[in-house]
């Protein structure tokens, strides 16, 4: 009886008849691909519950731990609606009103369009609902004062979705759209400054203080310290497998990128990417690797 | 005068000899030696894995004979990859993450699988079908790219 009438309610409500409804989840799961949602919000390495609330992002301004994304009502965004999602995803602001940190990259998803957006939230909104709370962040004393993200953002972060450049081919567009909105690439390879704000003279120029540590390679066509000597297919290929044009592979964050993500989008669209970031100013900046301390070295400190 | 000389030499270099040949026999490798090596024998593996995508993907149609060797190549140097990796050979200039050492057990399925992938590849390519040797590639890339996920630093 209830759940009959819970039914009728539904069928009420829904803007869409199913078909349609599904249809736009299709959708949305190819804009989670490409946006890597997962990467983050599920903690693969402890077996948690997919979007379920993520591993550790350890970064310069502490330790984030991705919140949980299903559509549980209580933990999750279960109780969010579209306008809620949007502003979200667009302007960085919870629901109740508090400004995220940028760990969380809608500096990038800002530049989603609306219907990709709406898209994405009904494919989010066909996951298992997970009754798991959040895991609050481990921050030093200056990063937990919420509201001087206010002014973060008034320095940094541009609002707004993605204009497509008439100068430029449909191919760069969309692989622009790709690169910068939805698969948010700048956001490791983009060095940042003190303040956490990209360094904008040198897009996608690689930073050996990326997230966990990591080394994340310049991206820019320099043929030098870059993928300069990387065609487009090339390009499109290591997106797709992981493999470098000398055999080498992904390994860490970016191989999970490629896996759960980029290897499953349509190859015109890895071809896009390819074509946008070979068109990119070419940055000379080489990353060096952080190397840890030779055993001589241990011995003659540690006894 | 002279030879007795030369006898005296030749025996120490003799005796020199014998008394260092356990010696070297027995001791064990500088880790940064260690590290040396397996960096070179997984680069080893990197070139041939780069020379067969070269080939599959059309690029150098004039060395599409040597399919083989590289395979083979690749075949050859992933055969015990934890070998590479003993204890003690964990710090120094590696990108080895911990996990290699701390899930020993996860290290070596891993491996084994890649070598069981490249022993499958080296004869899809004597089998001659382009078909299965692409697949057999695809499957050998993804081992490789799974276990530098769990067991490799990202690196430039």
């Amino acid at each position: 009886m209830l759940a009959g009438a819970a039914l009728l309610t539904a069928a009420l409500v829904l803007p869409a008849p199913p078909a349609a409804a599904s249809e736009l989840a299709k959708r949305g799961e190819y804009v989670y691909r490409a946006s890597g949602c997962g990467n983050c919000h599920t903690d693969r390495e402890a077996g948690g519950a997919e979007l379920a609330g993520g591993a550790a992002l350890e970064t310069p301004f502490g330790v984030f731990y991705a919140p949980n994304i299903t559509p549980d009502r209580e933990h999750g965004i279960g109780a969010w609606s579209d306008e809620d999602f949007l502003r979200a995803m667009r302007e960085g602001v919870s629901p109740q009103g508090s400004h995220y940190y940028p760990a969380f990259p809608y500096t990038s998803y800002t530049r989603l369009t609306d219907e990709d957006l709406r898209a994405l939230k009904a494919y989010l909104f066909t996951v298992s609902p997970a009754a798991r709370p959040d895991r609050p962040h481990e921050l030093p004393w200056y990063a937990r004062l919420r509201p001087l993200l206010y002014f973060w953002k008034w320095l940094y972060f541009e609002p707004g979705p993605y204009r497509p450049d008439p100068q430029q081919s449909p191919a760069w567009n969309r692989g622009a759209y790709l690169a910068t909105a939805a698969a948010h690439c700048g956001e490791c390879h983009t060095p940042r400054d003190r303040f956490g704000g990209f360094d904008r003279e040198r897009r996608f120029a690689g930073t050996k203080d990326g997230p966990e540590g990591a080394v994340v390679p310049n991206i820019t066509p320099d043929r030098k310290t870059g993928i300069g000597r990387w065609s487009e297919r090339d390009i499109a290929y290591y997106l797709e497998t992981g493999m470098t044009p000398d055999g080498d592979f992904a390994g860490d964050v970016m191989a999970d990128v490629i896996d759960n993500g980029l290897s499953h989008l349509a190859k015109d669209d890895l071809r896009a990417i390819a074509h946008y970031l070979k068109s990119l100013p070419a940055i000379e900046h080489a990353v060096s690797k952080r190397k840890k301390d030779k055993p001589g070295k241990r011995d003659e400190f540690e006894y | 005068m002279r030879s007795s000389k030369n006898k005296k030499a030749w025996s120490c270099f003799a005796v020199a000899a014998l008394l260092s040949l356990p010696v070297v026999a027995g001791a064990e490798s500088e880790p940064e030696d260690i590290i040396k090596y397996r960096q070179n024998v997984m680069k080893a593996n990197g070139a041939n894995m780069g020379a067969i995508a070269a080939i599959l993907q059309g690029k150098v149609p004039e060395y599409k004979d040597r399919l083989g060797d590289h395979a083979r190549g690749v075949q050859a140097g992933t055969k015990n990859i934890p070998a590479l990796f003993p204890d003690g050979s964990d710090f120094g200039d590696t990108e080895a993450l911990e996990s290699v050492w701390k899930d020993r057990a996860g290290f070596k399925k891993r491996s084994d699988d890649t070598s069981k992938k490249a022993d499958a590849l080296a004869k899809a390519v004597a089998g001659g079908d382009a078909k299965a040797i692409q697949a057999r590639f695809r499957e050998l890339s993804d081992s490789c790219k799974a276990c530098h996920k769990d067991f490799r630093k990202e690196q430039q």
